[in-house]
């Protein structure tokens, strides 16, 4: 069946949105594989559809069939994104991973927050011991008339406030720091672990044999 | 649990056994895999998720994906079982018997007391 320009037009639409949300979140030539692909099977299955009566209702029907190109383009790299964060184990695959799941599923959003929560704070207190010895007197704990008013780095440091904490606070940042990045980032991976065996679907089931 | 969910699940975790099948005896592309699964199966509810598992399970090692440009007016990517691929199937098809058998056999003997 050979396509006319409207029908034309919405075939190479429906490959446009595809593409461009597949490489939100993929490498380029992985993206335009898995575009390709879709392309041949929907010019395989126009050739082998019935025009009459009306083209566009079956341009319709095998994009319908198919699924929205969101979706598509969500399996795909939601799918990938995850294999390749748990296959290398680096961070930054982890958190585009999470960052993927983050904006596409609930459950996603809910650990990734938590965990993106978990890194922040970990980078904190790593960031504190690396910045104390540079400006020791805006790192530490900050006490105003007694009482403590703040942990971390000021610039500038509260009026009338007065640091505690030596450089003994570097070892103590660096070890909370290190423990709290190493199990959020074993956490990261149980997580999607977890969202990949789930996705898959497989029934954990084990029979016992029957009593003979 | 409502049975459409159960239902989805067990789609789910028979759709990857359906498709190393579909391959297992000769190569097939994505529609070609998609209608050997209509003919003989209600597995594939939507067409566009069965690439994702493809592209997954070429990234495994159990398939092996490869265009082939001048077969048809559009290229197409062929698929078939690996060593591997091979493997994992006679593996899954082992599980999939042993466990077929003993849920009939729980339903023969909840017939039995029944009847």
């Amino acid at each position: 069946m050979k396509l006319s320009e409207t029908g034309e037009t919405r075939v190479r639409g429906y490959l446009f949105v595809l593409g461009q949300s597949l490489q939100t979140f993929l490498p380029g030539d992985v993206a335009r594989d898995a575009v390709r692909e879709i392309e041949s099977h929907i010019r395989e299955r126009l050739d082998s559809a019935d025009p009459q009566p009306d083209e566009r209702e079956v341009v319709e029907r095998v994009l319908q069939e198919l699924g929205p190109p969101l979706r598509v383009a969500q399996v795909y790299s939601a799918e990938l994104t995850v294999d390749e964060a748990l296959t290398t184990g680096r961070a930054v695959a982890i958190l585009r991973a999470l960052w993927q799941l983050a904006t596409t599923t609930v459950a996603g959003f809910a650990a990734s927050l938590l965990l993106f929560m978990g890194y922040a704070v970990g980078a904190s207190f790593v960031a504190i011991a690396a910045l104390k010895p540079v400006f020791p007197n805006n790192v530490g704990l900050f006490v105003v008339d007694g009482v403590p008013h703040s942990f971390g780095a000021l610039f500038p440091g509260p009026a009338g406030a007065q640091v505690l904490g030596g450089y003994w606070i570097i070892p103590i940042s660096l070890g909370v720091g290190l423990a709290t990045l190493v199990a959020t980032h074993r956490g990261a991976k149980g997580f999607l672990s977890w969202w990949r065996e789930r996705r898959r679907g497989f029934p954990r089931l084990t029979l016992r044999e029957p009593a003979r | 649990m409502t049975v459409e969910t159960w239902q989805e699940q067990l789609r789910r975790g028979g759709i990857e056994l359906a498709i190393l099948l579909a391959v297992a005896s000769s190569p097939r592309y994505g529609l070609s895999i998609i209608r050997h699964l209509e003919e003989y199966t209600d597995l594939v509810v939507t067409e566009g998720t069965v690439y994702p598992i493809l592209a997954r399970l070429t990234r495994e090692g159990t398939l092996l994906a490869e265009w082939v440009p001048d077969e048809a007016p559009h290229p197409r990517k062929y698929y078939r079982l690996t060593a591997k691929g091979r493997r994992d199937l006679d593996e899954m098809l082992g599980h999939w018997t042993e466990f077929a058998g003993k849920i009939d056999r729980l339903v023969e003997a909840t017939r039995g007391k029944t009847r």
